[in-house]
């Protein structure tokens, strides 16, 4: 230990020796370290799997197409008649319809209101992406009722507390009874919600039931289509037969075998949609699994995977640069390399020195790399503030980081200090 | 056509002075070989180097072919070694990434000569060092005599009227170094003025005149001929 | 010079040669990428809209009950609206809208003429139910029949008139006259100059109104305002509180000019193209460091080497020209493969974003800026070496 504090020493002397060379090596490994770990951030938030361990067994199927067309795949959003054809099937361990409303919140009508967002599902939405409940339960059934269950902010919004399940509440100026509040719930990214780019937002305030929705005629805030002449202002009789389509739809099948099961259910219906003359367009049914929803759709951002791309090229570029200072650096000390080999010092123990500098390096450069990639995060949020919520830091980046730090100061580091202690001895003495 | 009068230069740093030369005063004919002696310090190399018009000196005047070289900008000066003077150097001071060839071609190429004129001049110069057939070797892979005579052949390819040696045979064993002296004598038979610094007593006595310098003065012992009567 | 001589002395220094122009390579192929995306945020931003951006104002708002979401009750209430910023000094006009113009997408729908619905089926065609203030907000002028002075409702007996713009017109009806003839939304009863719609649609031009209250505002409506030059912004301090009088139980979102708004729906790509521009300023930065660092190292591993050119009667110019020179021709070799990087670049940026493709001058530009820098760079240490002296040559090793 007492030989390695000596080896750091003999480092820091050296650095001291020539300070400029060493500090723009550390200030680009900096910079590239930093660029690229801000771009990695959101990268790895944005990629993230929402339900580890479940994820794989969620599925968005989508099969019914009323409309003739070639070679197109059936509507992402569904249908009220569409969902209950498939509804019909207990292959699903649990299955959900959703979709998401606007609204105003109040407690009594003299309050001024609280704009809301409203989810509005099925009972099953909530096992399924594991929601936690804090206070009450959800609905009994999936039938209506005039019952909403608040997400946590919202309840300490409206009453400044949580226990509030038996409470009131006006929504649109109708009377709510409240059955449940929700605990501490973020899912990111919101993969049940992959419309556009909905999934980047932020949880729902209030979750309404399914059929309640409609009887009150609330309209999806993000994506609806008509695909014959329904009127959508009628969305509780001429919203559940005709061809408007609003509602995203979620089946969980664990099995492999449940899986194989579903999708021979969805071929069946989609053969007897279309000997009914209801199902125009070619059979094309999909069954999309949550984490390959976003692709799915054609609506990832593409611009994080292409500044990903490009700051990856910039640390290379880093890379590059540092260690050719750093060679730079090493080529003007071989002397001193060379007179210690000639003192006989081995040139394992040359290596040992090695990994001091190592070691200085990939402090000074996370410094450096955590200070910019601060920065770097500060800007794009300001730049590109759609993907704001995912701009954090966990324990698995900062390890990330860390290893890279010390991965590209050693990659820096190797090369030039394997020359300097393989140099001739004898030609660097005589010089 | 060298003509030194008064000429000193002084060595200075924060606390001393240093005079490396003193009112030296020289006259140099064309065609004569001539040998420059004395002990470490003494300022031998000091004088090569203002004769070669690499270091500036503090005062006297150093008049070539005539002319006085004083107040000359860096591009003419550059041009005057470039054209007059041939530089020899006891380490040679060959360019380690270039082959033969592209070293001694160095000097011509400064001077902006056509191609096939450098190659003609080249070709002869390596003719007279006896080293055609290593034209491509990198200077790494000839022995030190072979460096120098290389270094020598760079030295006369541009025809230089003037050669300065600088200890040319001091990094080189005997046999070498009488091949080097050799090729010197056989330049300057050829009507090339030469000043060589030299420690070797044997040499300085091939030499047609011995200048002598102690403590930056000048103990000429012309071997023919007074100073005076040459300069009348 | 000689450049074989130069390119001896680099394949002599593989190593650092070699990293450097994977550098410079990899800066040329980002600042190319970085020029490229920008120069297309730039054009974005800039192509004609068709409407006066800085003196058109935008507010979205809604109703926040559900009573004044409902006729008679919403009528009144736009109705009241309008009027209340009519009166507002130096406001040229003002009208409603179910929904804003410049935006990425909002209501639409297919069109078609209906005696042809096989070859003219548009789809996605901007759906606008306007009061009859809006073509004066918009400021556009009619081509064609005549704008109806007065609103008629939706669910009437008889459809609207429809008001096209004019490429929306030329692709249903190609070199046709229109109005009188049907669609599926109406008759046509007005061609009108284009104006930007929605981003989505198959061409932001394409435009669809009728001059009716809107079926329903669940999503919210528009309220534009078209203002005397320079007054936008007097205007603008009044909106809140002139509708909030009109009617306190509003929610509004947003009150922009359409300049903003504009500048809304490219966020994204302006996001984008600052980002890249930042981090090719830091490559820039970096590559000069770089450059600088390897011309000060050589210049200071063979002062011998220049000090014996000088004595074999290289000028100081020269010896500038000559370190000068190295670096041109690595920036050269370097930008030769940037280009080459940028092309695979370009198309790997290509599959996640849009990106325009690289054209013939582009490169040229980008690879002086880079020579520029380097140039730069390596000016400092050039002059060093420019003052070693030649009588280095004669001091031994």
């Amino acid at each position: 230990m007492e030989q390695f504090i000596y080896y750091l020493k003999v480092s820091l002397l050296s650095i001291k020796r020539a300070p400029l060379p060493y500090a723009l090596t550390v200030f680009i490994l900096s910079v590239g370290l930093g660029v690229f770990f801000a771009n990695a951030t959101f990268y790895y938030q944005l990629n993230s799997d929402p339900l580890p361990g479940k994820s794989d067994k969620l599925f968005f199927p989508m099969t019914l197409t009323p409309y003739d067309c070639n070679d197109c795949r059936p509507p992402r959003i569904l249908s009220y008649s569409n969902v209950q054809k498939l509804a019909a099937s207990d292959i699903p361990s649990a299955q959900a319809a959703m979709y998401s409303s606007d609204g105003y919140a109040r407690l009594t009508i003299d309050q001024p209101p609280t704009p809301v967002v409203i989810r509005i599902t099925q009972r099953d939405f909530f096992q399924m992406f594991d929601v936690p409940l804090l206070h009450g339960s959800v609905w009994p059934d999936d039938n209506g009722h005039h019952q909403v269950i608040l997400s946590r902010p919202m309840a300490l919004k409206l009453f400044g507390r949580t226990a509030v399940v038996g409470e009131s509440l006006l929504l649109d100026d109708r009377n709510f009874r409240i059955i449940g509040v929700l605990d501490e719930w973020q899912m990111l990214p919101r993969l049940y919600d992959a419309n556009g780019r909905n999934h980047l937002t932020a949880n729902e305030d209030i979750f309404l039931p399914l059929e309640t929705g409609y009887d009150l005629n609330y309209l999806s805030k993000t994506n609806s289509q008509t695909f014959d002449d329904t009127d959508y202002r009628q969305l509780a009789t001429e919203g559940r037969v005709g061809a408007l389509h609003q509602l995203q739809y979620w089946v969980q099948l664990d099995t492999a075998a449940q899986q194989e099961d579903y999708q021979q259910y969805m071929q069946s219906l989609a053969e007897d949609e279309k000997a009914a003359g209801r199902h125009p367009a070619p059979i094309n049914n999909q069954l999309v699994p949550m984490l390959g929803i976003v692709d799915y759709f054609g609506d990832d951002p593409g611009d994080i995977k292409a500044f990903a791309l490009v700051t990856l090229l910039f640390l290379v570029v880093c890379l590059f640069n540092a260690s050719h200072l750093a060679l730079n650096r090493y080529l003007s000390n071989q002397y001193e390399f060379s007179l210690r080999r000639a003192l006989g010092a081995s040139r394992s123990q040359l290596q040992l020195q090695m990994l001091a500098d190592v070691l200085l390096m990939t402090v000074f450069s996370l410094l450096g790399a955590l200070f910019i990639g601060y920065a770097g995060v500060s800007l794009m949020n300001a730049l590109l503030p759609q993907n704001s919520l995912f701009s954090t830091w966990d324990l698995t980046l900062i390890t990330a980081l860390i290893l890279a730090a010390f991965t590209c100061s050693y990659l820096v580091t190797l090369y030039p200090s394997l020359r300097a202690s393989f140099g001739s001895l004898n030609q660097q003495l005589k010089e | 056509m060298i003509t030194l009068t008064n000429l000193s230069k002084i060595f200075r740093t924060e606390l001393i002075e240093t005079h490396a030369l003193r009112d030296v005063t020289l006259q140099v004919n064309e065609g004569e070989f001539a040998a420059l002696t004395g002990p470490s310090g003494s300022g031998k190399s000091t004088l090569l180097n203002i004769l070669g018009t690499l270091e500036s000196f503090d005062s006297g005047d150093y008049l070539l072919d005539g002319k006085s070289i004083k107040g000359l900008s860096d591009a003419a000066l550059s041009q005057l070694r470039n054209e007059k003077i041939g530089f020899i150097f006891q380490s040679f001071n060959l360019i380690k990434d270039f082959s033969i060839y592209d070293n001694i071609e160095l000097p011509l190429r400064y001077r902006g000569l056509k191609a096939a004129e450098r190659k003609q001049r080249i070709e002869q110069a390596l003719e007279l060092v006896g080293l055609h057939a290593r034209r491509d070797y990198l200077p790494a892979q000839l022995s030190g005599g072979q460096q120098q005579r290389v270094a020598i052949a760079r030295a006369i390819a541009g025809r230089p009227r003037i050669l300065l040696a600088d200890e040319p045979t001091g990094n080189l064993d005997s046999l070498m170094a009488r091949q080097v002296m050799e090729l010197l004598e056989q330049i300057n038979q050829q009507g090339c003025t030469i000043l060589m610094v030299t420690h070797d007593p044997d040499q300085a006595r091939r030499a047609g005149r011995n200048i002598q310098i102690i403590d930056g003065q000048l103990h000429d012992s012309t071997m023919y001929e007074p100073l005076a009567t040459q300069s009348a | 010079m000689s450049l074989s001589l130069l390119l001896k002395v680099m394949l002599n220094r593989k190593i650092v040669t070699i990293l450097l122009l994977l550098q410079l390579a990899i800066t040329l192929a980002l600042l190319l990428n970085s020029v490229l995306l920008a120069q297309q945020t730039h054009q974005q931003l800039n192509q004609p809209t068709g409407l006066e951006l800085e003196d058109t104002l935008l507010v979205q708002l809604k109703p926040t009950t559900p009573q004044l979401r409902m006729y008679p009750l919403l009528e009144d209430l736009l109705q009241r609206q309008v009027r209340a910023l009519q009166n507002i000094p130096g406001v040229i006009a003002a009208a409603y809208s179910n929904q804003a113009v410049i935006t990425q997408g909002g209501n639409n729908g297919n069109i078609y003429d209906v005696d042809n619905e096989d070859r003219t089926n548009i789809s996605s065609v901007p759906m606008y139910f306007v009061s009859p203030d809006f073509f004066k907000v918009l400021n556009v002028n009619v081509v064609q029949g005549e704008l109806p002075q007065l609103s008629s409702y939706l669910d009437g007996d008889t459809q609207p008139g429809v008001i096209l713009t004019q490429r929306l017109t030329e692709r249903l009806f190609p070199g046709e006259s229109v109005v009188g003839r049907q669609l599926n939304r109406g008759p046509v009863s007005a061609v009108i100059s284009d104006f930007y719609g929605q981003r989505s649609a198959e061409d932001v031009m394409y435009n669809s109104i009728q001059v009716a209250p809107p079926y329903a505002v669940d999503w919210g409506y528009a309220l534009m305002l078209r203002t005397a030059p320079g007054q936008a912004g007097a205007v603008r301090e009044q909106l809140t509180t002139v509708l909030q009088t009109v009617e306190p139980n509003i929610e509004i979102y947003y009150i922009r000019s359409l300049a903003e708004q504009q500048r809304q729906l490219y966020r994204n790509e302006y996001g984008l193209a600052s980002l890249l521009t930042i981090l090719t300023a830091l490559m820039l930065l970096v590559t000069m460091i770089s450059s600088y660092s390897s011309a000060h190292f050589h210049v200071l591993k063979r002062q011998q080497e220049i000090g014996v050119k000088r004595a074999l009667g290289a000028s100081k110019r020269l010896i500038f020209i000559e370190l000068l020179s190295e670096s041109w021709l690595c920036t050269l070799i370097g930008a030769f493969l940037g280009i080459g990087c940028a092309l695979i670049l370009n198309q790997a940026l290509a599959q996640v974003i849009s990106i325009p493709s690289l054209n013939w001058w582009l490169p040229l530009i980008t690879s002086a800026i880079l020579l520029f820098s380097v140039t730069l760079a390596t000016w400092y240490p050039a002059t060093i070496a420019t003052r070693v002296s030649p009588a280095t040559a004669t001091k031994a090793l």
